[in-house]
């Protein structure tokens, strides 16, 4: 049975190193930066200068704008309380619009302009239909022409 | 980007996998419950 | 709970019941997916993909009720030593850990074209791959050290301490900055627009058809390798 028991206690063993390994991870994600800063930390000057990180918001509407080079796009991001530029070369995903969330994954120049060499789309939990608003609208429209209540 | 081929994608690993499990776990029990039927018959 | 500690009354009851949970987990499934292909509108932001939270959300919830699963099993047998409960835990295991790949795999396939990204360590994905190492590590764990009853007290404890990891799951969107959002169902409130939810709960309801079809099965083959072992024993003994 000895030998038995050492595999038990080995077991034992390994299945502590792989949650304290889980822990540490999980507690390592908390204390770095999490997955991206905001605009607002960015404004406080909680956000280090040239160092690779993420920086998150929504794109503020009517931000985007496309530079003479034709390639490069700046826009600004803000999470209601503070704005921050930014400046991007390259391709944006198909949900990457104004109004819309984006991570953008580079650097903060010293300027106070974030340059990115990614970026990508970030949705929040809502799920509509398209054209929900003109739908309801018509169904109103409809309705008044029939002499109804909608 | 047309967003159909990762819609069959996920949805043929899908049916794959529960497909793929579900027909493992049945064969797996038919062999296991016939072979204590036959122990138990072998006196 | 204790009536189904005999495994002749368990029998008794899982025998009739399991083609009932297979074939109609496979229909509600059927009728879940066609509809979430056909039958619902695309997403204003996402468009088409919107389609695979009908694959994904359904495995996510039972990949993580799965270890929940594991975790009471494991209570039961340590504390009540109900007798069934270390069978129930090991026939978990594997549809659980099935159920969260395939969550990471299609969310994976989902994020590409929405997010522009396969994988992100964020705090959601990255505690949803470590809940599939700790099945994997469940497993393998529950296997090695299993008794003739086929049970295992080290498993049984690695059950309960691993369950930790589920609620870090659940509120990792609330509490790190990640990629992925927050919850659209919650116990007050839902914010998927019902011509794109009806399908969901459909789904969830044949996908855990198909888990408890297929945990009988796995509990129905482990119950009768340990009467084969036994009866061995007894043979030679004789």
């Amino acid at each position: 049975m000895k030998a038995k028991h050492q595999r038990l206690v080995l077991a034992l063993v390994a299945v502590g190193a792989i949650i304290g390994a889980a822990f540490l991870a999980m507690s390592a994600l908390k204390d770095t930066a999490a997955l991206f800063r905001t605009p607002s930390e960015v404004a406080k000057g909680q956000v280090p200068i040239d160092k690779p990180m993420r920086l998150a918001g929504m794109v503020v509407p009517g931000s985007i704008a496309r530079d003479a080079d034709g390639v490069t796009i700046r826009f600004l991001l803000t999470d209601e309380g503070a704005t921050a530029p930014v400046r991007f070369r390259g391709i944006t995903p198909d949900l990457f619009k104004e109004g819309s969330g984006a991570v953008a994954e580079g650097r903060l120049g010293a300027d106070g302009i974030f340059v990115a060499d990614n970026i990508l789309a970030k949705h929040d939990e809502r799920y509509m239909p398209p054209q929900m608003e003109s739908a309801m609208k018509s169904e109103k429209d409809k309705a008044a022409r029939q002499g109804r209540r909608p | 980007m047309n967003h159909w081929p990762f819609i069959i994608a996920a949805y043929a690993i899908t049916i794959a996998g529960l497909a793929g499990l579900t027909l493992a776990s049945y064969a797996a029990m038919r062999r296991a419950e016939a072979r204590a039927d036959a122990v138990r018959k072998s006196r | 709970m204790h009536i189904f500690a005999n495994p002749n009354r368990f029998l008794g009851i899982a025998r009739p019941l399991t083609p009932w949970l297979g074939w109609g987990g496979a229909v509600l499934t059927a009728i879940a997916l066609l509809s979430g292909l056909f039958l619902t509108p695309p997403e204003q932001l996402q468009g088409e993909s919107v389609r695979i939270m009908y694959v994904h959300v359904p495995s996510a919830w039972l990949g993580m009720g799965g270890w929940t699963g594991i975790a009471v099993a494991s209570l039961m047998q340590l504390v009540w030593r109900h007798p069934l409960a270390a069978v129930a835990a090991r026939a978990v295991a594997l549809p659980g850990a099935l159920f969260t790949a395939i969550c990471l795999v299609t969310g994976s396939i989902w994020g590409r074209p929405t997010w522009g990204t396969w994988w992100e360590w964020d705090g959601r994905l990255t505690s949803m791959l470590v809940l599939l190492f700790l099945y994997i590590a469940y497993i393998a764990l529950a296997g090695a050290t299993a008794d003739r009853a086929g049970g295992s007290r080290v498993a049984a404890i690695f059950g309960l301490v691993g369950a930790i990891n589920i609620p870090i799951i659940k509120y990792s969107v609330d509490w790190w900055n990640t990629l992925h959002q927050t919850a659209s169902i919650t116990l007050t409130k839902n914010t998927i627009d019902p011509s794109i939810l009806w399908p969901l709960p459909i789904a969830l309801i044949g996908f855990s058809m198909l888990f408890g079809g297929i945990v009988l099965m796995r509990m129905r083959a482990l119950l009768a390798e340990a009467r084969i072992e036994a009866r061995l024993k007894r043979m030679a003994d004789a």
